[in-house]
């Protein structure tokens, strides 16, 4: 597990989400990275029941469970900004014997879904977020392998986005300010993928354009 | 209670008095019960002190106790008696008897009072024992003796055969359930080694490997039967055992797992051809019971068989490049282009006969033992997984497996962690891995062991470290030329064989990749002669008075006779000196000794570089001895 910066890739104007991701990928292969299967990456929404909060006016906390196929034996649970449970996939059996407790959200399932691309020590996935039906997004993650220390490796990981992301590289990701001499588990990728959603999903739908 | 008028009863005493007579009118005339005393004179008239001593005594005692209470009422009696005596004439006053009786007692003891006084004194009187008469006649106590001592040794005699015959009779009874008893004493030996359990009335034993871990569908059950066929009336034969074992008619004989590699393909028609070689059953222990031998046999024929279905098993599963052929019993598998690898189960029955298999194509030696060997360790290893502590005992509500593989969720193993902790590797894969290693190995040895014979100069030496893995293997090759070992160091290269090519780390610093082929290591190990010849002549032609020109394949020492090739061709490799017309073929050292002879240089160098040493010794070389003859003769002309 090595250190990881998940980003948006903004809509380029007037084209559409796949062309977009069409538009990264061949500039990634064209840079020599090798194609090597795809990638998951789901979120489903849950808020604690009413029946549970003791005040009234007490807002209910949402808790975000996740799957990356990246780890495909753990399910992760987190809460906005409190602690991370990675566990078994049983855990989503857990979920629903506890639904007295924890009610999902309506039509809250988010996804992302791409190609994974291996160039040397980097990986890179590149993936559309979708919603339902509708593609949302686009969402790019690269993990630098061999550190796992955020702040030993974060000056490389930038150079690297800035040669194929070009003017749309991201800033250093929340969690790394958090933490920059910890070292770096794949609980804050699943945060990190957290408020990519959350931004997302409270960004408007992407202008359908040109799909025709 | 009220109006009832009180009812008069009238007591009155049961005793009646006798009656005495009865007058005419009717009136009864009662006699007069007697009185106390005149009771107790009726009892005293009734003793009669003539009697035996102790109820005498009891009674006198008694008549004296009641005499004296009633000494009162007796007087008083008396009165009364003495007017009843005038009636009574025969008898007298009733204590007569009594007083009469009591009196001459007492004479009597004041006489032996006096006596014992007297006798006491011993003065007048003394006690003497009477004589005693003469006893009966002798012949009594005699016989008597003699009948008491036969009755009594009777008596012993009749405990003694009792006992004799409840022996006899246990020894017979001993001698005739002896085979009865042996059954059960060799049974519990049997226990001791083989797990056996009751059916019905039939004893079943298990000898498949399934509490070991094994996963084999066969049932491995053996029956263990009495032998009955026996003569008591014969003597029975020193091997006779009194139980024997049926084992499973599928699992008879011995059996073995071949491995062996080739290098021609056979013939299609020899696909499927049983091999009989009869490998010589191990010798059992000598003190083991044949029935540990025949189940022993059974068991290793089953492992055999398990190992087979194994391989096969996972010969038709698993894709290669070069699919692999089950026929019957064998499996053949190319594991190098010119290569075959053919793993088959032997398995002979005992009823054929061992003279069927004498024609045999291949010669024993061509079976790997040591692969043999590693595919029993490895179905062991297989079957000690499954009943490993690991997966024992199983966690109450994960899921089952490997303990890092339950832990491989909570803590977010990515895929290569994953695929590195399940084997993924089978039986076959292994085996093969292992033969082509072995194959590899034997083949670079062998290749080094014949550049070692043909060539002779320079020298190469391997040295073959002793502790190898199953994929790989390592030496350590030197290239030197003799007597000069320590100044052409600069060769020396490690080589590691790998299961499919060979690495090779030069000294400085090269690492080459050689494939499986083995032209290329050859190849590569002339190129290195050569590399160490151009090493050793630079090392020693650095002094002024040369020139040296440096080609790819061969380089030129100019000196002053003539000059000296060191080249490497397809014919030839090694230094050449060309003195104008003469052509003369040396080894490093002639050269040396004779250029330290003949060039006057080079003679000076020598003693610069303090080798003349090493010199002296190796003139001692038959072969430079017999150059040195000839040299004087083909070199005049050609001294400066």
């Amino acid at each position: 597990m090595g250190v990881t910066c998940v980003s948006q890739m903004p809509v380029a104007e007037g084209k559409s989400v796949q062309q977009t991701v069409e538009l990264l990928t061949r500039k990634l292969e064209m840079l020599g990275a090798e194609k090597q299967g795809t990638f998951c990456v789901d979120c489903e929404t849950y808020h604690t029941a009413a029946s549970t909060l003791g005040n009234q006016g007490q807002a209910g906390k949402l808790m975000y469970v996740m799957h990356n196929s990246e780890y495909p034996l753990s399910c992760f649970a987190l809460f906005e900004n409190g602690p991370c449970l990675i566990a078994d996939t049983n855990f989503d059996v857990l979920m629903v014997k506890l639904k007295g407790f924890f009610q999902s959200a309506k039509a809250s399932k988010i996804e992302t879904r791409g190609t994974r691309y291996q160039y040397c020590d980097f990986l890179v996935k590149v993936g559309t977020v979708t919603m339902g039906p509708s593609a949302r997004g686009i969402s790019v993650e690269v993990e630098y392998g061999p550190c796992v220390v955020a702040s030993d490796c974060w000056n490389l990981l930038l150079e690297f986005l800035q040669s194929f992301l070009g003017s749309h590289t991201p800033g250093a990701p929340a969690v790394f300010g958090n933490r920059h001499d910890a070292v770096y588990g794949p609980a804050d990728t699943m945060a990190q993928y957290m408020e990519l959603f959350n931004k997302i999903r409270k960004q408007q739908q992407v202008p359908v354009a040109g799909i025709r | 209670m009220s109006g009832v008028r009180a009812v008069r009863i009238s007591i009155e005493s049961a005793c009646e008095k006798q009656v005495q007579e009865v007058g005419l009118d009717g009136t009864e005339t009662y006699l007069q019960p007697l009185s106390m005393s005149q009771n107790l004179a009726r009892l005293a008239q009734r003793i009669d002190f003539s009697q035996g001593s102790g109820s005498e005594e009891e009674e006198a005692a008694g008549a004296e106790g009641d005499a004296q209470d009633w000494a009162g009422a007796g007087s008083s009696a008396d009165q009364d008696d003495e007017e009843g005596l005038v009636k009574f004439q025969p008898s007298l006053w009733p204590w007569d008897s009594v007083r009469n009786n009591l009196r001459s007692a007492l004479t009597e003891m004041c006489v032996l009072y006096d006596v014992l006084s007297i006798v006491r004194d011993k003065k007048f009187m003394t006690l003497d024992p009477v004589s005693q008469d003469a006893l009966p006649p002798k012949q009594n106590p005699q016989t008597l003796q003699l009948i008491s001592k036969k009755k009594s040794l009777a008596g012993a005699a009749q405990i003694l055969l009792k006992g004799a015959e409840r022996l006899t009779k246990s020894v017979t009874e001993n001698q005739e359930n002896k085979l009865q008893r042996d059954f059960n004493s060799e049974l519990l030996r049997l226990r001791q080694h083989w797990k056996l359990r009751k059916v019905g009335d039939k004893i079943l034993g298990d000898l498949s490997y399934r509490s070991a871990g094994s996963l084999f569908p066969h049932h491995g059950t053996f029956e263990v039967i009495k032998n009955t066929d026996i003569d008591l009336d014969k003597k029975i034969p020193e091997d006779y055992c009194p139980l024997d074992v049926q084992i499973p008619s599928d699992l008879e004989g011995s059996a073995y797992i071949k491995v062996s590699i080739q290098k021609q393909a056979p013939d299609i028609g020899d696909l499927g051809t049983v091999n009989l070689f009869k490998r010589p059953l191990p010798k059992s222990k000598p003190g083991s019971p044949h029935w540990q031998t025949k189940l022993e046999a059974a068991q290793n024929v089953l492992l055999c068989k398990e190992i087979f279905a194994q391989l096969s098993r996972e010969a038709v599963q698993i894709k290669s490049q070069i699919p692999h052929i089950v026929v019957k019993n064998q499996i053949i598998s190319q594991p190098f282009p010119s290569l075959q690898l053919l793993i088959s189960l032997c398995h002979s029955s005992n009823d054929k006969k061992s003279q069927k298999c004498a024609t045999e194509k291949q010669s024993p030696e061509d079976h790997l033992y040591v692969l043999e060997h590693n595919l029993h360790l490895l179905i062991r290893e297989f079957h000690k997984q499954t009943l490993s502590s690991i997966t024992m005992p199983h966690p109450a509500s994960a899921p089952f497996g490997h303990k890092r593989m339950r832990l491989s969720g909570p803590q977010a193993f990515d895929k290569n962690e994953i695929n590195s902790l399940q084997s993924s590797e089978g039986l076959l894969e292994k085996i093969i891995k292992q033969a082509k290693h072995i194959f590899l190995r034997s083949r670079a040895a062998a290749t080094i062991d014949s550049l070692a014979s043909r060539i002779e100069d320079p020298q190469i030496q391997a040295h073959w470290s002793n502790i190898n893995d199953v994929y790989e293997s390592s030496v350590k090759v030197l290239i030197t030329s003799q007597g000069y070992e320590q100044i052409c160091k600069s060769i020396q290269l490690q080589l590691n064989i790998g299961v499919e090519q060979i690495r090779v780390v030069h000294r400085d610093g090269r690492v080459i990749t050689l494939s499986h082929q083995e032209q290329e290591l050859q190849d590569f190990l002339l190129s290195q002669f050569a590399m160490a010849l151009k090493v050793a002549a630079r090392s020693w032609f650095s002094f002024p008075g040369t020139s040296v020109k440096t080609f790819r394949r061969v380089m030129f020492y100019r000196i002053a006779n003539g000059i000296i090739f060191v080249v490497r061709s397809e014919k030839f490799s090694g230094i050449r000196w060309k003195v104008e017309t003469l052509s003369i073929k040396w080894s490093c050292l002639c050269l040396r000794s004779a250029l330290a002879c003949y060039d006057p240089c080079f003679q000076h160098e020598v003693s610069r570089n303090g080798l003349e040493k090493m010199n002296h010794k190796h003139k001692e070389e038959k072969f430079s001895k017999g150059v040195f003859r000839c040299l004087p003769s083909i070199l005049k002309p050609f001294t400066l």
